[in-house]
């Protein structure tokens, strides 16, 4: 399976789980989350900044045009691509600092959450006001925090299964590994 | 070297077209060109939604048992006394096939209000900041845009857009909602304001007369809209808790809590058919007997309320159901 195959199978799940599960838990502060932008800054961790880019650009969209979906089309499109760009930009540091991809999804959901809100009061969206921003903003990090290990921890895995598949024909990436079979 | 140039060139490009959309689809409002986008959205992962709806069903009511254990068993408790109470009132005389159950005190709600409804289940609720949930029903169920969605215990929000078998509905408790209030056996109007789920679920309620005084405990039902959409009249939305009056301002706030648990919805109904005749106050569940007396004091003299006389709160025979009431 190609990456990009696999990059939109994850985001598609991602995405369905975010709006049919995550979106109705009734989790304290009534906050869930962003399993979505989750799954884009692990995508982008994984396989460099251009097709996080492109991985944050069509979640997005698809986040924006997914039902009930309500607000100016493109917002979570922008965000998502920018998110994708800068973690795939520092997903070379990985080997060198391994709390790397924790630093990174509490910076990419702090950073996405509050652009997708700037862009809101840009636009006039009355959703995005101080009030509930203030109350839904640390609460939202505090969750994708949470969330994170778990979201990046399958996508690592699902994209090593998937190479591993892929290469095993030639050159095992842990020699000695498939020796056993 | 090379690739940094083209995944930066890419990156622009990107973002230009994100900034090109959220423009257009802004400029545009209802009717922007984009909106066949989200028809796209609606045909591709509305199915989808629906089948993993099925599918997760059982995780969601496992994690509501989890957090909701110890209102369930009061939940339990109540629901059993009032299991007792209905069936001493099925052996006394009237034969009611109303049972303890959502859609049947949704039904119930309708046929009272004389309502015609489609039943409809939630199978996906919006993402951030937007309080919006989508609905197993869409065009070819007869659901169009601006209709009312209520549930047994009272007002849920609007339809706003709508796929062929799904559609997406703004719950009152989203900011940008707002409803046509009125105040209960009175007929004072105000504007019923959502404040966000996500920060509570309460709602603001501005009455237009600022000489009213509004109470702690008074209800508020949906006055209803201009030819019925996108509220129908007579739909309860809440009870008052508190009553502010911020500095500056001329108007008193009072912050109502809504009748519907917005955090657990599962069935509800889209009305596709207002009642003939206002149901005024006939939704309302019985007060209860610690709220304190409901007293709308008034500067000037007022007739009684014409509400009052006309409609008992608990009328024993159910007004005459338009022809099309049908449950």
């Amino acid at each position: 399976m190609s990456r990009n195959v696999l990059a939109a199978i994850i985001v598609v799940a991602a995405l369905v789980l975010q709006v049919t599960v995550a979106d109705r838990l009734p989790l304290p502060g009534s906050v869930v989350p962003d399993l979505v932008l989750l799954a884009v800054v692990a995508l982008a961790l994984v396989n460099g900044s251009l097709p996080g880019l492109v991985a944050g650009f069509c979640a997005g969209l698809a986040t924006d045009i997914v039902p009930p979906a309500d607000h100016t089309i493109g917002r979570y499109a922008l965000v998502y691509c920018l998110i994708g760009y800068i973690c795939g930009a520092v997903a070379g540091e990985m080997e060198r600092a391994p709390v790397l991809p924790f630093v990174a999804v509490a910076a990419g959901a702090f950073a996405g959450s509050v652009l997708y809100v700037l862009l809101g009061a840009m636009l006039g969206d009355p959703r995005a006001r101080w009030p509930v921003v203030s109350h839904v903003l640390p609460l939202q990090v505090f969750y994708d925090i949470v969330a994170s290990p778990f979201v990046v921890w399958a996508v690592l895995r699902l994209t090593r299964r998937a190479e591993r598949t892929r290469d095993s024909a030639g050159l095992d990436p842990v020699p000695g590994f498939h020796r056993a079979r | 070297m090379n690739d940094t140039r083209r995944t930066r060139a890419v990156l622009g490009v990107l973002l230009l077209i994100s900034l090109a959309m959220i423009t257009i689809d802004y400029r545009g409002g209802d009717d922007s060109p984009l909106s066949a986008l989200r028809g796209f959205g609606e045909a591709i992962f509305g199915p989808i939604e629906e089948g993993a709806t099925a599918v997760v069903r059982p995780v969601a009511g496992a994690v509501h048992t989890l957090t909701g254990a110890p209102s369930a068993h009061k939940k339990i408790n109540r629901l059993e006394q009032e299991n007792q109470r209905l069936r001493a009132q099925l052996r006394g005389s009237q034969i009611d096939k109303r049972r303890a159950d959502q859609l049947d005190r949704l039904l119930g709600a309708s046929g009272t209000g004389g309502y015609r409804i489609v039943p409809a289940e939630v199978i996906s609720a919006g993402q951030g900041l937007e309080d919006t949930i989508s609905l197993d029903v869409g065009g070819t169920n007869g659901v169009k845009p601006d209709m009312t969605v209520l549930s047994g215990d009272g007002l849920v929000g609007r339809v706003t857009r709508v796929g062929p078998t799904t559609s997406t509905v703004m719950l009152a408790t989203d900011a940008a909602s707002s409803v046509g209030g009125r105040l209960e056996s009175s007929n004072e109007i105000g504007i019923v304001q959502g404040t966000g789920r996500r920060a509570g679920s309460a709602l603001k309620f501005q009455l237009l007369d600022s000489t009213v005084v509004m109470e702690p405990g008074q209800r508020i039902v949906s006055f209803g809209s201009e030819g019925d959409r996108p509220y129908v009249p007579g739909v309860p939305i809440g009870t008052i808790t508190k009553v502010e009056r911020p500095s500056g301002s001329l108007t008193h706030t009072a912050i109502v809590r809504p009748f519907v648990d917005f955090t657990a919805l599962d069935v509800v109904g889209v009305v596709v058919g207002a009642p003939k005749k206002n149901p005024r106050d006939a939704l309302l569940p019985p007060s209860p007997p610690t709220s304190p007396p409901i007293v709308t004091v008034t500067p000037s003299a007022r007739p009684s309320s014409p509400a009052k006389a006309r409609t008992p709160r608990r009328p024993k025979s159910r007004p005459a159901p338009s022809p099309t009431s049908r449950g």
